[in-house]
């Protein structure tokens, strides 16, 4: 992570509303498109109204389309989601295909999903139907009948293997190597 | 990359890993809020006052977007709020005109009233078990101001409605969404609305653990007298301890009736351990355990109340 996501906001994966769990609901509720009618930097823009905008407004009912025409300045697109973000993108010298594009992207995402800092890639309001580990939770079966202080539980199993251990281990083994040669 | 925002402060041999945010971020954030507060704090500008806006589009759209058929005058009068028809008044007043102007107290009243029924029937019938204290303390969380206002929110209502203020308040969008469902219920009939509640409003249970709206004081006594009923005894019994006399110190304890054990719990004290056992049993007996199957947001149509046997769950 970079010093420039330091202002950025950050949050989980989440769909607005639990959406899709009861129906679902189109989050882009408007698009405003302003543009310069003369100047040529709205001119893929101007192509964009003059041959897909009705039939995206067709389409999508659900979407609120609002056309401001503005002498001499940059083509913007403006859309607005219903969770309050609002998304600013200049057009500037944008082909038809590119802004045919960039509308999609902006009709099917759920908000300003780009100026948010993922903290996590997965989310969970129930992290476990199992309850949190306790001493008891993978306890042996068999101690529940067991009779202590038994040697067999009360055994100290835990140290390392001492260096005499290891020496007559070696020494056990190198006989049974001998044993076997002489065979 | 990491490195690069981890800082290592050094004292002598103790080490600490910090996160590094540089020193210049905290001044630079309170100079931005000083400059705003400067200028007369943060100003929000009302939707519905820019050029680009079209009433008549919005309330089409609205409906379209929740796939519902408002009666569009109808719909009108649901975003009208109090507020806004007396400011209205007053300024009629003053022009010396008068236009008669709906507000949307009845519509919210009404369906208010449907919201409440409608999600006590649902829960009933999704939760058969869950005793009517419980079933009430979710619907009340349900219908609260502030899970109503972010549902609302989430509809797109807070640009729509007329209201004196901006941003509208909790309670205006809260009332807003109450007066739409009382809009569809006079539009599309009662089927429909129950559908659009279930979806909007008992959908907000997803993922959520329902134990946790209903606070049961003393779990233990509750689930004593439960069991009275069918004449069993309870008797608890410490299963477990590990860590006795340390900070860590964790008990276990479980409920046994006529010699067969019905839940257990843990705690860092056998008063804890047992409480949280006795809550584990009730959980058995109300089918709400951490791993119930989740809840049926499918149903269809208004469920028929069933309230005989729940009624004698909840005397006792």
């Amino acid at each position: 992570m970079s010093n420039s996501n330091l202002f950025l906001k950050s949050g989980f994966i989440r769909a607005p509303l639990q959406n899709g769990v009861g129906r679902f609901v189109p989050q882009l509720q408007r698009i405003v498109l302003k543009f310069c009618k003369s100047n040529g930097s709205s001119r893929g823009l101007r192509d964009f109204i003059e041959q897909d905008l009705v039939d995206f407004a067709k389409q999508n009912p659900s979407v609120v389309v609002y056309l401001k025409p503005r002498r001499h300045r940059g083509p913007v697109i403006v859309a607005e989601y219903l969770n309050g973000d609002r998304v600013w993108m200049g057009m500037h010298n944008k082909t038809h295909s590119e802004i045919t594009k960039w509308i999609e992207v902006l009709r099917t995402q759920q908000g300003d999903i780009a100026s948010l800092r993922l903290r996590k890639y997965q989310y969970t309001d129930y992290p476990s139907v199992q309850g949190p580990w306790t001493p008891f939770t993978f306890k042996d079966p068999e101690l529940n009948t067991a009779k202590l202080p038994d040697p067999k539980y009360g055994a100290n199993n835990r140290l390392p293997m001492t260096a005499t251990e290891k020496l007559r281990l070696m020494f056990e083994k190198q006989k049974l190597n001998d044993v076997n040669t002489a065979e | 990359m990491l490195h690069r925002n981890i800082t290592y402060l050094l004292d002598w041999n103790l080490v600490i890993l910090a996160r590094k945010i540089h020193r210049w971020v905290a001044p630079t954030l309170v100079e931005f809020k000083r400059r705003e507060d400067k200028l007369g704090g943060k100003k929000y500008y009302p939707r519905n006052t820019f050029l680009e806006w079209n009433l008549e589009a919005e309330l089409y759209a609205f409906g379209k977007r929740l796939n519902e058929d408002f009666d569009s005058d109808l719909l009108l009068q649901a975003f009208t709020d109090r507020s806004y028809v007396i400011k209205e008044e007053i300024k009629q007043k003053e022009m010396g005109i008068d236009i008669k102007m709906k507000d949307n107290r009845e519509l919210s009243i009404e369906g208010e009233k449907f919201i409440k029924e409608y999600v006590q029937l649902y829960l009933e019938t999704v939760l058969p078990k869950f005793p009517l204290e419980g079933v009430t303390s979710i619907s009340n969380h349900l219908l609260s101001e502030e899970t109503l206002a972010v549902i609302s929110l989430h509809l797109g209502t807070k640009d729509i409605i007329l209201a004196a203020e901006y941003p509208v308040d909790n309670f205006i969008l809260a009332n807003t969404f109450k007066a739409i469902v009382g809009t569809l219920l006079q539009s599309s009939g009662e089927e429909r609305t129950a559908h659009f509640v279930r979806d909007f409003v008992i959908s907000q249970l997803q993922g959520k653990d329902v134990n946790e709206y209903w606070v049961i004081p003393n779990p233990y006594s509750m689930l004593t007298n439960i069991l009275k009923e069918d004449g069993a005894e309870l008797e608890p019994r410490l299963i477990g301890e590990a860590g006795k006399n340390t900070l860590l110190a964790c008990y276990r304890v479980a409920i046994y009736v006529n010699k067969n054990m019905i839940s257990s719990g843990y705690g860092e004290t056998v008063a804890i351990a047992k409480e949280m056992a006795a809550r584990e049993a009730l959980k058995k007996i109300f089918g709400t355990e951490d791993h119930m199957k989740p809840i049926n947001f499918q149903l269809e149509g208004i469920p028929k109340p069933n309230t005989n046997v729940r009624y004698q769950l909840s005397a006792s």
